[in-house]
C-alpha cells in the first residue's frame, strides 16, 4: 500500500522538478487523447443523431412494412385487412403496431376547401416514429373513443389556418359532404419548404368520419410492425405466410427497415482516429526522449534511493509511474477540453433536429481516452524503466 | 552476538583488460550495535568499496556476511534492499542530496521505503530530524541555497531519520573545512550516540577518527586494527597517511601488531 503510494508521490515529485520539459510532451499527448476522445464522442452522438432521423422516416429498428396490394379487380375490404391486422398482431404480441394509409382529404380554410395529404395511422406510430410535437401532445389512446376526430397537424397547415399556436384550442372543418369539426391536438414540424399542409388522422377516426377522394384510387391500408431486430427475420417469413393466405387476391410484400447506421464508422473516422495516434504516439516519443534524458542525468538519485531501500521493483516502478502519472494527467486534460468541445457543438444546427434522447458525453469515449493516454504513458516509461533498473548502485553515488 | 560480522570478505573485479583487481582481501570485521567505528586509510584502498559491503549496496566476491544473525549472502535483492532501508543509514562525502527538493523533502525520501505510520507521518519526521541538526527554520530551503556545512547537516538528519541500527558515513567531512567538519563530526557522534546507532565512519582526517572507539586502518585492501595513543590529539601518521597537524604537537600511533 505504501509501496504503490511512495512510487506515484515520487513520480509527481519527479515531474514538478522538470516540469517545463516533460509539459511540452505533455500537451502532445493531452491534445492527441482529446482529438482521439473527442472524435469517439462525436461518432457516437453523431450516430444517436442520424439513427432518429432515419428512425423518423423509417421507423426503428425493426420495423416490418407489410403491404398487401390487390392483384385483380375484387380488393378486401377495409373491414378484412382490419381483421387480418388485428389477428397478426395478436398472434405475435407485437407491442407496437400500426396501421397506416395515405389519402388525401379536403378540409376548410379560411380561404377556402383545400386537398391536404393526410396519413391516417394509430396512436403506437407517435413512439415507432419518434414523432416530435412542436406545439401540443400526440394522439393518446383515450383519443379513440372522442366523438369528433382529432388531427395532428404540421406548421403549413396551422398557418394555413391563420393561427400561430394552439393556445385558443383552434379546430378545423373536415370537408366532404357531411363536415365534420376537427379538434387540433399537435403540430409537428414542417419536414420541408413548401411542404404545404399535412395532418394525422387516428385511423379509427379515418375510418368513421372520413371520405377520400376516390379519383385517389383505392384506399390500401399498411401495417407496420415494431419487432425485436433479431426476431425480424423469422416474422418476415410468418407475416408474408399469414397474409398471403388471409387475404386471398394480393400479392403480399412485408419488408425490414429502420434503425441507423454507423455514420463515422468508415473511412473519416479511420483518417481521424490515425491523426489522434500519430499525435499520440509523437506526444509519447517526446515523453521517452525527454525520461531518458532525465534517467541518465539521475542516475545519482537513483543510487541514492537506492541506499534508502528503493528495490530494483520500486525503481522501475517509480520512473514507469513518472511517465504515467503525466500521460493520465494530460489524458484527463484532453478528455475535459472534448467533453467542452463536444458540448458547444450545436447539434440542432447540424443536423436539423434535436435529438430526441440527447446522449450524454458517452463514457466509453472518455475511457478510450484515458486508456490511450495510460497506454502511452506506459510505454513510454518502459524503456527509462529498464535503464535505470540496470544502474549500478555504487557506480550511481560514487565521484 | 555482534551486530555486523565480516568474514574473511574479499571483493574483487574483473578489469576490462581480463586482469583481476583485488580491492579487498580478508578482511575481518565485528561490530556491536552502538559502538563507533572509524577507518582510515589513503585514497583507492577500498574504504568505499567495504562501505558499500556492509551497506549492502555491494556484496563480497567471497567470505561471509552476517547481519544481526542473518547470512546476508542468501537475501534476495528485494530483501536486502528491505534491510538496507530498514537497518543503514547513509552519509556520503559529497552530501549527495536530491536536487530541486527541499531540506524537508530531502530529509521525508528515505520516509518514501517506510511502511504504515512513518510514511504517512514522514513529513513531520523530517521536520523533527531537522530542528534536530539546527536547521529548523530552513525546512524550505532548496540544497544548493545551503552551505556545505548545512548540506551535510541536512544528509545527516536524512541518514537517522528511519532511525537506522547502523549509520554507514563515508567521508562525511571530506568536503568541508577542517572548522565545519568538526562540528558535523561532533553532530554526528551525538546523534548517533542518542539514537543508539552503531557508527561507521570512514575518513581522511585522524581528528575525526578519534572520535571513535575503535580504530581500524585499510591499506591495499587489508582491515588492520590501530590504536591511537592520545584520542583527540593524534595529528601523524605511520606511513602513507596524511598529516593534518604541525609535527611538534604530533604523537605517534601505533600498530596493534607492532606492539604484540
Ligand atoms: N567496479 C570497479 N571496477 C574497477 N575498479 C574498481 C571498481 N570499484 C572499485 N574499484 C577500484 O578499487 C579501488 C578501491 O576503490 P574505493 O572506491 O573503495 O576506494 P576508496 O578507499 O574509497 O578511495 P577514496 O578514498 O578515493 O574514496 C580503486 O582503485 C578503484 O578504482
Ligand atoms: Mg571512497
Amino acid at each position: 500500500m505504501t509501496g504503490i503510494v511512495g512510487a506515484i508521490v515520487e513520480a509527481w515529485d519527479e515531474l514538478r522538478i522538470h516540469k517545463l520539459r516533460v509539459l511540452l510532451a505533455l500537451i502532445g499527448v493531452a491534445v492527441a487523447v482529446c482529438a482521439i476522445t473527442g472524435i469517439t464522442a462525436a461518432a457516437q452522438m453523431m450516430n444517436q443523431a442520424v439513427k432518429e432521423q432515419t428512425e423518423r422516416s423509417g421507423g426503428r429498428a425493426t420495423t416490418l412494412m407489410v403491404s398487401a396490394y390487390p392483384t385483380g379487380s375484387v380488393a378486401p375490404t377495409g373491414e378484412q385487412y382490419d381483421a387480418e391486422f388485428t389477428q397478426i398482431v395478436e398472434r405475435y404480441g407485437v407491442e407496437y403496431a400500426s396501421r397506416e394509409l395515405y389519402s388525401q382529404l379536403t378540409f376548410r380554410f379560411p380561404n377556402g376547401a383545400q386537398p391536404v395529404q393526410v396519413q391516417a395511422v394509430d396512436v403506437d406510430y407517435g413512439v415507432m416514429r419518434r414523432v416530435q410535437p412542436v406545439q401540443g401532445t400526440w394522439f393518446a389512446e383515450a383519443d379513440a373513443d372522442r366523438f369528433a376526430p382529432a388531427v395532428v397537424v404540421n406548421e403549413d397547415f396551422l398557418e394555413l389556418l391563420g393561427v400561430s399556436d394552439l393556445s385558443g384550442h383552434p379546430t378545423v372543418m373536415l370537408g366532404g359532404k357531411t363536415p365534420v369539426r376537427t379538434t387540433i391536438l399537435g403540430v409537428v414540424a414542417t419536414q420541408w419548404e413548401g411542404e404545404g399542409p399535412t395532418a394525422f388522422l387516428l385511423y379509427d377516426h379515418f375510418t368513421r368520419w372520413a371520405s377520400p377522394d376516390v379519383q385517389y384510387g383505392p384506399v390500401v391500408p399498411n401495417l407496420s410492425l415494431w419487432v425485436p431486430p433479431e426476431m425480424a427475420d423469422e416474422l418476415t417469413e410468418l407475416v408474408r405466410r399469414d397474409m398471403s393466405a388471409g387475404l386471398p387476391g394480393t400479392q403480399t410484400d412485408v419488408y425490414q427497415q429502420g434503425g441507423g447506421f454507423d455514420v463515422l464508422e468508415g473511412g473519416a473516422r479511420w483518417v481521424i482516429t490515425g491523426i489522434g495516434g500519430v499525435a499520440l504516439l509523437l506526444g509519447g516519443l517526446g515523453l521517452v526522449n525527454i525520461a531518458l534524458v532525465t534517467v541518465r542525468y539521475r542516475i545519482r538519485e537513483i543510487g541514492i534511493r537506492r541506499s534508502f531501500g528503493a528495490t530494483s521493483g520500486r525503481v522501475f516502478f517509480g520512473v514507469l509511474m513518472e511517465s504515467v502519472v503525466a500521460t493520465v494527467l494530460a489524458g484527463l486534460l484532453g478528455v475535459m477540453a472534448a467533453i467542452v468541445i463536444i458540448k458547444n457543438i450545436p447539434v440542432e444546427r447540424i443536423f436539423g433536429a434535436g435529438l430526441q434522447d440527447v446522449p450524454p458525453f458517452p463514457l466509453s469515449a472518455a475511457l478510450v481516452g484515458m486508456a490511450c493516454a495510460t497506454a502511452v504513458g506506459a510505454l513510454a516509461g518502459l524503456i527509462p524503466a529498464i535503464v535505470a533498473v540496470r544502474v549500478k548502485v555504487i557506480d550511481a553515488i560514487r565521484y | 552476538m555482534a551486530l555486523l560480522e565480516l568474514t574473511d570478505v574479499t571483493r574483487s573485479v574483473r578489469l576490462p583488460d581480463d586482469r583481476i583487481l583485488a580491492i579487498l582481501q580478508g578482511v575481518t570485521l565485528s561490530v556491536d550495535a552502538g559502538e563507533h567505528v572509524a577507518v582510515v586509510g589513503r585514497s583507492g584502498t577500498g574504504k568505499s568499496t567495504l562501505l558499500n559491503i556492509l551497506g549492502l549496496l555491494d556484496a563480497p566476491t567471497s567470505g561471509e556476511y552476517v547481519l544481526d544473525g542473518t547470512p546476508i549472502g542468501r537475501l534476495s535483492g528485494r530483501a536486502r534492499a528491505r534491510r538496507r532501508g530498514d537497518d543503514f543509514g547513509f552519509v556520503f562525502q559529497q552530501f549527495n542530496l536530491l536536487p530541486g527538493r527541499t531540506a524537508l523533502e530531502n530529509v521525508a525520501a528515505p520516509l518514501m521505503y517506510a511502511r504504515g505510520k512513518t510514511f504517512w507521518r514522514r513529513f513531520t519526521l523530517a521536520a523533527q530530524m531537522l530542528d534536530r541538526v539546527g536547521l529548523g527554520d530552513r525546512l524550505d530551503t532548496m540544497p544548493d541555497k545551503l552551505s556545505g556545512g548545512e548540506q551535510q547537516r541536512v544528509a545527516i538528519a536524512r541518514a537517522l531519520v528511519r532511525r537506522p541500527r547502523v549509520i554507514l558515513a563515508d567521508e562525511p567531512t571530506g568536503a568541508l573545512d577542517v572548522e565545519t567538519g568538526g562540528e558535523v563530526m561532533s553532530l554526528l557522534d551525538e546523534i548517533a550516540s542518542e539514537s543508539g546507532a552503531a557508527l561507521i565512519a570512514i575518513t581522511h582526517d585522524l581528528a575525526v577518527a578519534a572520535r571513535a572507539q575503535r580504530h581500524y586502518r585499510l591499506a591495499g585492501g587489508v582491515l588492520l586494527p590501530i590504536v591511537l595513543n592520545a584520542p583527540g590529539q593524534v595529528t601523524e601518521w605511520i606511513g602513507d597517511l596524511p598529516v593534518s597537524a604541525p609535527l611538534a604537537t604530533a604523537v605517534p600511533i601505533t600498530l596493534e601488531e607492532d606492539r604484540a
